[in-house]
């Protein structure tokens, strides 16, 4: 589907009239480069189109499977944790009928304030869209999730992407697993869980999973096994570590 | 007639003229009626749910007489209601036109009524509901003792078997009661019947509950033409705002919830309530919600021919210091951004904005509880953070542990290395723990619980424990968490 700028006049073959077109149209108005909320990983980064999770676009995240339900729901606090440990503000956190609510000390354990944290109970959908809608209007917000019951309607995803233009803020929508419908989203993230990092006792230390990026419009999709560090609210590449002991041996006979 | 089920089968509770007029009583057994009357009686079947929301109708209409009303209770028949009117007599010229403007008002509306006015509600119920047609209604103060003495025991709102006992001693009459040596009778009927009898005659006070507490803060317009449109309710709370906010900051308060009451031309009235995250004074922010909230309601709130009188009531309040008035006009701010929203978001679509908020208990589903959102100058402090390690918690805690069956654990004490739970079964690759949580003994006897961070082989990491002790069966196994 990527379409690089003028692939569609590649059928022109006098390269002059290009550019007497181009002297026609005239030079392109500047690119407005939106803010955005960089992963941290050169490997994630420089697949976004801007070098981070656009902000004031809209992005859909989805379980793999109903197993991985905490898992999703764990990657988009992480993110929401990450946007909000950069500057002052609070997130919303809408959540629709089938959707647990989080517990307190467990935002704690993934690095976010549960105080910053305003949760809005809902019951349908419709309301969850409603009430998202209507943070985006909201001042002194970072960020905005809702957690709906059913896939992403192509209507409401144009309603919200529109909504949340210009306004900085990071909007996720987290969707059950299977319920794919075609709509604006910029991104669409499948997550699955993983085994998680260990410490030298064999520990579990920080929250691993499977992220897959499967649609990233002006953007390349991919897929990584991710690590979610609490206190520094950074995300790290769990593969490089763990699974390449070639590597790791390597550095450790250079620091021998 | 209506009729009942009441002891002994189905009896008549109420009675029209006609039915009176043949001579039934209520109380009387429906076949017994039948027998005398014959088949030509029209019997209702009693709707007492109904009967309690019209008798809460009429209670808040006659507010407009004074703010102490009291419904009558189930034992006092459930059919009538107190009205406090001391201090509120002299607004209507006098006890006698207010008790004859009440009745006016009541006969207008067609609903039959017996008023009286004594010094106790005791006396006022006795005379009202036990007094001749013909003896006065109201009763000068202090003549109460007086005019309670030729009426029957009954009227003191009494059991009906220890009224049928007296009457069998020969103590028909409340006169012949307060006459009679009160130990035999405190030792025979018991502390109640003294009560009544001096609450009646005013020697002990008879405590009062109200349908609904007078505010100290409240405003109300009444309109000349009632109005029914949404901009005119909005504009006039506002102006109702307006006046409070003078009073709230006289007094460096704030309002935190108002409740607005309609009251419709044809008597009916409706509330809304408004819950605020932060204590005002701003009559645009109380108009603004209110706007949506009436957004939100919309048909539901039905102006019927339309509304004569608004009444704005502050039902709780909360500090405000006085602030500076801007001389621009910005957009306030708060402290936090959150609270306008969570105001906004509560009127729009009227669902629960909640706060967690950390608690002094070392049980999980005890350690946070889930508040309506408020902004409060006080920072909560989650534990966690410090230099201590502290146990990790999941990111989803279960309201109760859902039952893990199917499962294996290779030692009687160790964790357990699979299970079945939500029809999946789980295979153990990690486990760690135990963390032992003993239940608090100051409030009940709960076993101890030693819980278990495990892995499966998915990448499903979950928190469960298991309950008991394997030297004391019954031992259960149950899943408590789900961890990101």
């Amino acid at each position: 589907m990527r379409r690089p700028r003028g692939t569609s006049l590649k059928d022109v073959q006098d390269a002059e009239a290009l550019i007497a077109l181009r002297d026609l149209v005239g030079s392109p108005p500047p690119l407005i480069v939106p803010a955005c909320l960089p992963f941290g990983l050169p490997e994630i980064d420089a697949r976004l189109p801007h070098g981070g999770l656009a902000l004031g676009s809209l992005h859909e995240v989805a379980p793999d499977s109903d197993a991985d339900a905490a898992a999703a729901l764990g990657f988009t606090l992480a993110l929401v944790a990450r946007h909000l440990a950069q500057a002052e503000g609070e997130a919303v956190l809408v959540m629709g009928r089938g959707h647990p609510t989080p517990y307190g000390h467990g935002l704690v354990d993934l690095g976010l304030d549960p105080g910053r944290l305003l949760l809005f109970e809902v019951e349908t959908d419709t309301e969850v869209y409603q009430a998202v809608e209507e943070s985006l209007h909201a001042q002194g917000l970072r960020a905005v999730a809702g957690l709906v019951d059913a896939a992403l309607p192509l209507k409401q995803s144009r309603r919200l992407h529109l909504a949340a233009g210009g306004t900085g803020l990071l909007l996720l929508i987290l969707r059950p697993a299977q319920a794919v419908e075609a709509n604006v989203a910029a991104t669409r993230w499948r997550i699955a869980g993983a085994a998680a990092s260990r410490d030298r006792f064999g520990c579990i230390l920080k929250p691993r999973w499977r992220v897959h990026l499967d649609r990233c419009r002006n953007g390349r999709t991919g897929h990584w096994l991710l690590e979610w560090n609490h206190a520094a609210h950074r995300f790290g590449l769990a593969g490089t570590l763990a699974d390449h002991a070639p590597e790791a041996s390597q550095g450790r006979c250079a620091l021998g | 007639m209506v009729a009942a089920l009441g002891p002994g089968g189905l009896r008549l509770t109420a009675l029209d003229a006609n039915a009176r007029a043949m001579g039934l009583q209520p109380g009387e057994p429906l076949a017994r009626a039948r027998a005398r009357i014959g088949t030509g009686i029209v019997v209702h079947p009693a709707d007492r749910p109904a009967d309690a929301a019209a008798l809460e109708r009429l209670c808040l209409w006659a507010m407009r007489y004074t703010p102490v009303v009291v419904p009558f209770r189930e034992s006092e028949g459930g059919d009538g209601f107190f009205l406090d009117v001391s201090g509120s007599s002299h607004l209507f010229g006098g006890e006698e036109a207010l008790v004859s403007d009440l009745a006016g008002r009541l006969s207008a509306n067609a609903i039959p009524a017996r008023i009286a006015l004594a010094d106790t509600p005791g006396a006022a119920f006795a005379l009202a509901r036990h007094s001749g047609p013909g003896s006065p209604r109201i009763v000068a103060p202090g003549a109460g003792a007086a005019a309670l003495r030729g009426l029957p025991v009954i009227a003191l709102r009494i059991d009906p078997a220890i009224a049928e006992s007296l009457r069998k001693l020969g103590l028909r009459r409340i006169g012949a009661l307060a006459d009679a040596p009160r130990a035999p009778l405190a030792r025979r009927f018991g502390e109640a019947l003294l009560l009544r009898l001096d609450q009646a005659l005013g020697h002990r006070p008879e405590p009062f509950v109200s349908l609904s507490e007078a505010p100290a803060f409240s405003a109300s317009r009444g309109f000349l033409d009632p109005i029914g449109h949404q901009n005119i309710i909005v504009a006039t709370v506002r102006h109702l705002m307006e006046e409070l906010a003078h009073k709230l900051a006289a007094a460096g308060l704030g309002a935190r919830c108002l409740r607005l009451i309609l009251h419709r031309v044809d008597g009916h009235s409706s509330s809304l309530d408004l819950g605020l995250s932060e204590p005002t004074r701003c009559e645009s922010t109380v108009a603004r919600l209110l706007d949506l909230r009436l957004d939100r309601l919309g048909p539901a709130l039905d102006a019927g021919f339309g509304f004569e009188t608004l009444r704005l009531d502050v039902t709780a309040i909360g500090l405000l210091a006085p602030g500076q008035a801007a001389l621009a006009i910005v957009p306030a701010l708060g402290a936090s951004g959150l609270g306008p929203l969570a105001d906004a978001l509560r009127q729009r679509i009227g669902r629960r904005a909640i706060r967690l908020e950390p608690r002094a208990s070392h049980i999980p589903e005890r350690a946070a509880a889930q508040t309506p959102w408020r902004v409060d100058a006080v920072t909560l402090h989650w534990p966690g953070g410090g230099a201590y390690a502290k146990p990790r918690r999941p990111l989803v805690l279960l309201r109760r542990g859902e039952a893990a069956e199917e499962v294996i654990a290779l030692a009687p004490d160790g964790p357990p290395q699979r299970f079945r739970w939500r029809r999946r079964l789980h295979r153990i690759t990690h486990a760690e723990g135990p963390e032992r949580i003993a239940g608090e003994w100051w409030h009940e006897t709960a076993p101890t619980r030693d819980y278990y961070l495990v892995e499966d082989e998915s990448g499903c990491r979950l928190w469960l424990y298991r309950e008991g002790n394997y030297s004391a069966p019954p031992v259960g196994w149950f899943v408590q968490g789900l961890f990101a």
